[in-house]
This record gives structure tokens, sequence and C-alpha cells, in this order.
């Protein structure tokens, strides 16, 4: 029999670092670039800082392997620093951190990334990573090499320096490593910093990709997401493995304090309904847990299961909010028209989850009309960039009857047109297909609320669509007026041999009919136009007074959240609506029936 | 040489004169300041009616209306535009094809930049204006000189001879049985055709692949036995159907289909030869075959002669659309829903529960050795009386 040997973690991950989004090049360089903007934006916000990044991702040299490239990347932040003796196990050790299991919707959540990026840079380039750290209370910079013990799973400290650096406190990492640079498309680099800069609208970064110029975005929002307090998890969410392994963690103390200390929502009236209903003997609830059989241990957790318990509380959850995303989203480009929703806190599997949307179409970007739509996906504000087809985003846009909102969509797919969809799910505990984070899991209550979003995000598109497609249809109205009226009555006076007086009458009375006709398209029109200028000044209202910088044709929409509450409501909305149009449009307003009597008469 | 070539009935109506009162009530509609409007025969299954007695589908009373208004007036527009050149042609005796009708319009719409809008983008467009002005005038597209392309029809028999009278009152006979492995096709315009048979013909068999009506006929099915031969090439056409009911009028033989267990066979090929469908619901006393039985193959054939058959693939679109279709016609298609027809329909019940196709050409594996027994078990079936 062969020798059984025990690895280190680091050896695993050394060994797989596909597994942690090192699958190839262009995916190293993302996903370090990613690693790094996480840690720096998750730090930032714990200590209140409003985030100053400063990127640098360039090509410095021929990679050891094949096909790549010598990569430097640079991340350079004003965060509190990282303490000195902590630099090792940062970025040198596996699962060390200081967020794992914590119940926060925090960017990073195990401790897996930045010691990955480190051990790729060591075994393509030899060298880990260079930090450069201060902290308030420092008078100068630490600056330090940084590689993985990949025997120990621990980090080594090498070439360690203190150095002037003129900022009050702050964290620089700097990769060099093979890979290879990507800017555009799904999984380029800058889709990654244009989707962080939408969701992170208290950003600013400048930041220099390839050979293009540095470029600067400043910051929408003066205030830093309060990031709220971690909570404890939901016993509904657990399995009995976990539930054990949660126990061990709690040492010496008895069944019943372990239940409602370790877990969210167990009261005592649930531990009573326990014993009464579930037949949870009473004597085990006073037991120690290290004298708990494993036998025991399936016993509470399936009383525990089979209690119903309050949901949990959904003030774990952060937003970017409406205003917010209103005023990100210009940062991407000029706007035709958009949409935002932040829908609120919504429990989906016992886990407290919100769902943002903001739907947009640009007129900056050449996104071609038979394509489909960019899709932008976040989890808990990271933008999520591979694999999306398996992604409850995606199973969410894909369920919607996007036609029903004037944009074309073939069967079971995204839709098309020039527009940008961004969705993003923040909660403390996002269940991810996998350990690169690249792909929410898709349950059925997490896609049906998404789907909510999109829908309430689609009726408020769908006004501009209209509007639009009102006018497309007034005009196609008028042309057809003018182009087959006069072959119909030219033709019907050749087979019935009717003189030039009849024939002439005959054009006038189609001239009537046909002016009728378009008169009602220009009052649907009109309506459309009420509808949607309705729907502006409810929402400026609602938004306050400083967003005026939308000019007439950028509109800037902060729906409340409440509009949207009637969860299951968005389908019947629309019928309503539908059948609104239906009715009678209102009689236009006088001058302008006159005006198209003229056009009309003029063009027939 | 006026009012056509080809007589399918007696028809009632002068078609110019109603065409000119037509167009001479939509003129003086326009005077008016009134929206014009045309009517035609509403063509679809929930207008159609079935009496086994008559044999097959008829228009009930539902008409579709079409008024202008400036959505609408491009279809009036085209409409009276073909319908001109229809009237031209039926003044001079002229006859096209729906094809060539097409193209005459692109010719004459191009030439002149005021008819541009009315330009056709493909042929489908300008057909359903030809049919639209045959259901509104309630009038045949063949008496209004306009017949389809030729397809299917393909016929072999030793004892059939054909008398065609030709446009110039001459006449043309054909013995098919000179014709060797070719055969012979009756067109279009079967109406223009008389029948003879050299000696009794015991049956007449339509089989839905030409290709195998034609392996057949080379084998020698037509040498050993009296009958005619005829290869409907899939949904029969106009011209199939309308030959079909020839044969049955003229020479009243017992005329048999053979074709594929599947659904789309016994709903789209089977249906409309024997009923016509609800397309051409003004058409279907004159192009529909209401005696023809259906031979195989049977639900009971694949058990009897273990013919090799198999699972539908649900998975493919077009499969997984005519067991819908077959569904959806158990319960609207007012001909599987009669009585009469209660056999077609249990068929048609098992293939939706049993979900496996077996195609006619099964027969040919039956027994490996003998070149001809798919002939042997036609003929045993029909001398068992084994078709519904």
């Amino acid at each position: 029999m062969s020798k059984i040997t025990k690895s280190s973690t680091a050896e695993y991950f050394a060994k797989n670092l596909q597994q942690v989004g090192f699958s190839s090049p262009l995916k190293a360089v993302l996903t370090t670039l990613k690693e790094g903007v996480d840690n720096s934006l998750d730090a930032c916000e714990q200590a209140g800082i409003l985030p100053d990044l400063e990127i640098e991702v360039t090509k410095v040299g021929t990679g050891s392997t094949k096909n790549t490239d010598l990569v430097k990347i640079v991340v350079e932040d004003n965060g509190p620093g990282i303490d000195p003796d902590d630099l090792a196990k940062v970025f040198g050790e596996y699962l060390a951190s200081s967020k794992f299991g914590r119940g926060q919707c925090t960017r990073g959540q195990q401790g897996i990334g930045i010691s990955a990026a480190t051990t790729w840079a060591q075994m393509t380039n030899g060298r880990g990573v260079t930090v450069t750290s201060k902290t308030k209370g420092m008078r100068k910079a630490l600056k330090a090499q940084i590689d993985v013990d990949i025997k120990s799973n621990h980090g080594l400290v090498r070439s360690k320096e203190t150095i002037e650096w003129n900022k009050p406190h702050g964290t620089r990492v700097e990769f060099a490593m093979d890979g290879r640079i990507q800017l555009n498309g799904d999984g380029g680099l800058l889709t990654y910093i244009e989707g962080t800069v939408l969701v992170n609208p208290h950003l600013t970064i400048n930041y220099k990709l390839a050979e293009n110029d540095w470029v600067k975005i400043e910051r929408v929002s003066n205030q830093s997401p309060d990031v709220p307090e971690a909570t404890l998890p939901h016993p509904h969410t657990f399995k009995l493995g976990e539930f054990i392994t949660h126990a061990t963690l709690y040492g010496k103390v008895s069944v019943s304090k372990f239940l409602r200390s370790g877990f969210s929502r167990v009261s005592d009236q649930a531990l009573q309904e326990m014993v009464k209903k579930h037949g949870l003997p009473k004597g085990l609830l006073d037991k120690a847990l290290t004298g708990l059989s494993e036998d025991d241990y399936k016993k509470i957790f399936q009383a525990v299961q089979n209690t119903d318990l309050m949901a949990p509380s959904t003030r774990s959850v952060l937003t970017v909010g409406e205003e917010s995303l209103s005023k990100s989203i210009q940062r991407l480009g000029e706007t035709d028209f958009f949409a935002v929703v932040t829908r609120k806190p919504r429990i989906c599997d016992f886990k407290p989850v919100v769902v943002e949307v903001a739907l947009a179409r640009f007129t900056s970007r050449n996104q071609d009309a038979d394509s489909p739509v960019q899709l932008l996906r976040f989890a808990n504000r990271v933008p999520l960039q591979f694999d999306k087809s398996g992604c409850a985003i995606t199973w969410a846009i894909e369920s919607v009857n996007w036609k029903s909102y004037g944009v074309q969509q073939p069967k079971d797919s995204l839709p098309l047109g020039p527009y940008v969809f961004a969705v993003s799910v923040t909660s403390p505990f996002i269940k991810f297909k996998n350990a690169s984070k690249e792909t929410i899991d898709a349950s059925e209550e997490l896609v049906q609320e998404i789907r909510l979003a999109l829908i309430q995000a689609g009726q408020k598109l769908s006004r501009h669509i209209k509007r639009e497609f009102k006018e497309a249809d007034l005009e196609r109205k008028l042309a057809h007026i003018e182009q087959f009226g006069p072959i119909l009555v030219e033709k019907l006076a050749q087979l019935t041999g009717a003189n030039e007086a009849r024939r002439k009458k005959a054009e006038e009375g189609l001239k009537k009919i046909l002016g009728r006709d378009s008169k009602d398209a220009i009052a649907e029109l009109e309506e459309a136009e009420q509808r949607l200028a309705k729907q502006k000044a409810r929402e400026a209202r609602k938004s306050g007074e400083d967003d005026g910088g939308g000019g007439e044709d950028t509109v800037i929409y902060h729906g409340q959240v409440e509009d949207s509450a009637e969860a299951a409501g968005g389908t019947k909305k629309t019928t309503e609506k539908t059948t609104a149009k239906k009715a009678p449009p209102p009689p236009p307003p006088k001058s302008t029936v006159k005006g198209t009597e003229k056009t009309t008469g003029k063009k027939a | 040489m006026a009012g056509g070539l080809i007589r399918v009935r007696e028809l009632k109506i002068d078609i110019p004169k109603e065409a000119k009162n037509l167009a001479e009530r939509m003129l003086k509609d326009l005077e008016n300041s009134k929206r014009p409007y045309l009517e035609a025969v509403k063509t679809s299954l929930d207008n159609s009616f079935y009496n086994s007695k008559v044999g097959y589908l008829t228009p009930g009373d539902k008409v579709v209306r079409t008024e202008l208004n400036v959505s609408s007036v491009q279809k009036l527009a085209r409409v009276v535009f073909m319908l001109e050149i229809m009237l031209r042609n039926l003044g001079i005796g002229a006859v096209n094809t729906k094809r060539e009708l097409y193209y005459m319009c692109k010719g004459l719409i191009k030439g002149n930049a005021r008819y541009k809008p009315l330009d056709f983008e493909d042929q489908n467009e300008s057909d359903s204006i030809i049919d639209f002005i045959g259901d509104m005038m309630k009038v045949y597209r063949e008496e209004l000189n306009c017949f389809a392309n030729d397809r299917g029809g393909q016929t072999y028999s030793n004892q059939l001879i054909v008398q065609e009278t030709m446009p110039d009152g001459d006449r043309a006979t054909v013995d098919l049985s000179t014709l060797g492995t070719a055969p012979f096709m009756p067109k279009n315009r079967p109406q223009s055709l008389k029948l003879k048979a050299k000696k009794k013909i015991d049956f007449a068999l339509v089989i839905e692949s030409e290709g195998t009506a034609n392996t057949l006929h080379t084998m020698g099915f037509t040498k050993r036995n009296n009958c005619i031969l005829i290869g409907a090439q899939g949904v029969p056409s106009n011209g199939v159907r309308g030959w079909c009911k020839l044969i049955q009028e003229e020479l009243s033989v017992p005329m048999y289909f053979f074709g594929d267990l599947d659904a789309y066979t016994m709903q789209n090929i089977f249906r409309t030869l024997k009923a016509g469908s609800a397309a051409s619901l003004i058409r279907n006393a004159d192009f529909s075959a209401p005696d023809v039985k259906f031979l195989g193959v049977l639900p009971e054939d694949v058990k009897k002669y273990d013919l090799p058959h198999y699972k539908v693939k649900e998975s493919d679109p077009a499969e997984a659309r005519a067991l819908k279709k077959a569904r959806d016609v158990l319960e609207n298609d007012p001909f599987f829903s009669d009585k009469k027809n209660k056999g077609l329909a249990d068929i048609l019940r098992w293939l939706i529960k049993e979900k496996v196709r077996c195609e006619q050409q099964a027969y040919f594996s039956v027994d490996p050795n003998d070149p001809i027994k798919t002939e042997k078990i036609i003929l045993e079936k029909i001398k068992r009386g084994s078709y519904v």
C-alpha cells in the first residue's frame, strides 16, 4: 500500500489554482486585479474611508510560460493600511481571513484570493507580491516582498525595508506574473473596472491599462457605505455536517445556549416548541455540547429544522441605492435613458438578499441592435465575468418576457439591443457555484426575486420605448397614407371606368378617412408622452432637487422601492396598463390636431 | 377563348362583373368619406364544418372583414392592383402561375416609381393576396386563370388512358402503359382531362412518397395489378387533390392511401387528400377525394408484420409540433371529431400515446429475400379489408 501523506492547504491550492480563478493567463490577470481591488474596497469601507484607488496593469516583458507576457499589476489605496505583523498572513497564508463566515456583505469572504494571486506570481515569475503599507500610527511605510511557503501554508516576509511614503495611510500591492491583458468583452479588464465603478458610487479611481493613458473617474457619492453589522446564520440554512462543525466553535456550553447564541432567530419559545411539538428530549437541551453523540446531534438538528422559526433579519444587507446608482451609471457613458430599481431586502432560502437593477441605453457605446444586451452581473458589489449561462441572474433575465416592454428577445435568451443590463445581488451569504465566485447558484426563490426587480425596471424602461414606438408608428402611418392612398383610388377608378371628377372626390374622401386615423395615432403618441412626463415628474419629486443634471434626453429615475412593493404584482400591472392603452385615447389638444390636418393634407 | 380555359365547375357568377361591382362599391364609399371594406370567407378551423355525408370540410358563416385604415391601406391597394391584372388575364384568356404573377407584378411595380410602395418582398406576400381575392369572390384560383406550380400526382397504370383537350380545341390521348417507367403527370388542371380504362381497374393507390410509387411501378406492380398508382409527394397539392377527385368520379374505383404512420401524415397529408383543408375551404368540394381509405401503415401492421419503428424524438421541434398539433386537432378539427372518422382519430390517439413512428418503407424490410413483399402486403391488406 502506498504511503498516505498529508498536504497543506497552500499545497492544495498551488496545484489547483484553476479552481480559484487562475485557469488561463487572461483570467490570472483579471483575478489578481479583482482580488487586489476587493481587499482595498473592503478595507476602506470597514474603516469608513472614501476609497481613492490607483490601478496599473501593464505589460513589462515576456512571460516564462509559452504565449504569455510578464504583466505588472499594481493596486494602491488610501485605506487604513495593514498592521506589519499581519502582512505575511494576509498575503501568504490561505484561509487567513478577517471576514470568513462572519455574515457580512463584504466582497471577500474566505481568505483565498489574494494568497492565490501571490502563489501564481511566485510560480510563474519566482517572486510573490511586493507590498507597501502604512497605518495611521506609522511614520514611515513598510515595504516587503511576501511569498507563500507552500509546504507549511505560511507567509514568508523577504527584503523588508522602511521607506518614506507621502500618504498618511494606505496599501500598495504590486504583482509581476505571467498573464495576458484583455481589455474588452465579458472577461475584459475594462469591463471589470466599469462594473466596479457602477456599483461603487463612492469610489474615485485612477487607472492605466496596457498602453492606454491614465483615466480618472471621480466619485459621485461622498458617503461611504455603511456595512451592516455581521449577522448570525439562520439554522434553516444549515446541513447536519455544518451544524456539527459550527458547534465545535462553541466548546463546552449547553445545547440551548449554543442554539440561542450561535444562530439567529432561535428564541426560548422556539426551544420550547422543539421539545413539545417535535419530540426533542428536554434533557438534551441542558447537556453540554462536548458530551453529545452523533445521534444526539441528529435529533437536535431535525427538531430545529422542523420548528417554525422567524425569517432572518434583513438588516444585515447593504444596498447601493437608486439615487447613487442613477448617478453612477452616468459615469459609464452618455445615456439615452435608463431605469434603476432597488428592491427591499427579502428573504430567499432563509438568507437576506437585496437585488438592484439598472437598465440603460447608452448613446456613446457602439453596441449592435441585433446582438444581446451587455450584461453586468454583481455579487456583493463584485463584477462576475465568467460562466454567465449558469448564473441565477442570467436565468432571471431570460425568464422575463422583454418583448412586452418593447425590447427584442429571442425565445429563452438574453434580450437584444444597445442596452446595458446591470444586476446586483447583495447578501451576507451568497451561494456561489464555485470557489472562484463567478456564478451565483440559481435557487428558485432567488431567481424569482431577481426576476421581479427586472420586471419593475422593464416597466419603467417600456414607457420610453413605447413613446419611441408610437412616434415611429405615426411616421409609418403618415407614410402609408401618402404612398398607398393614391394607388388605391387610381386602380379603383380604372376598374370602374370612373371619370376624373369621381376620382378626385374619392381622393378627398380617402384623405378625410386616413386623416382621422393619423389623428388617432397622434393622440396615442401624446398619451404615451404624457404618461412618461408624469413618471418623470413623479420621480423628480421623489429624488429631490439635487439631480438637476438630467438634460432633455437624459432622464434620471429614482423610483421608490415602495412602488414595487407588491412583489407579485409585476405582471398584473402590465396587463392593467395594456388595457388602459386600448381604451380610447383622450382628445388631443386642439392646436396639434390642426397642425396634423395641415400636414396630412399637404402630404397626401 | 375569353371566360377561361378550364371549367372546374359550373360557375354561377360572372367574375369580371362581380369585380367591377366590388370596385364600384369601394369607390362610392370613398366618395362619401366612408371606409370601404372587403370581406372574405374566414379560412380557418374554427370556421370549418364537416359532414360525413358531404365528405369534405365546408366553410361556416364567419368572414374576415378588412376595412380601410392606415394599416390596411397597403393590403387594399395591393388587392386592387392584383385584381386588375387577373381581370385582364380573364379578359384575354391568358393563364399564369402564381409565381409568374409575382414576377409580373414586380416588373410592373419596379417600372413605375409611383407603384414602388406596393413591391412584394417575396412570393408569399403576393400569393396571399391572390388567395385573398379568391376567398373574397368565392371563386377558385383556377377560375381566375391562376395556377400553382406543379407538384406531385405522378401516375402509373397499364390500363388508364387520358384524353386532354388542348387550349386550341385539339385532343391529345395518352396511354399510360406506353410510358415505361416514366410517370404521367396531371399537372395542375386535371379538370381538363377525360379518363378511360382499357380494362376494369380494381383500385387506385395513392402513395405518400413519390419515390416509393415509382419503385413499386418499376418492380412490376402495375403489370401484375389492374390499378392506378399515384405518388402524392407529401402534402397533396391542388393538382393531386383534383386528380384523385377526377379518378374517383369518372372511374368509380376504390382508392387507398398508403403512407407513414405518424401524426403529420395523418393530419396534414391524408386529411387534406380526403376532406381538403381549412385554408382551402371554398375549394374543397372540387379538390378532395372523400372516399379514399387509409390503408396504412396502421398501428396493427406494426405488430402483425413486425415492422421496424422507433420512438419520436420529442426534442425535435418538428416532431413536437406535429404531436402538439395532433392533440389540438383531436379537440378542434371537425373531421377527426366526426363519428365516421373515429378509426382515424383512434390512430392519432395511439400515436400520441405511444410516441412512435413507422415509415411506409418499413414494409421493404419485412422479408429481405422477397423483393415484392411490400406489394404482397398491400394486396393482402386490400383483400382482407385491413384499412380505415
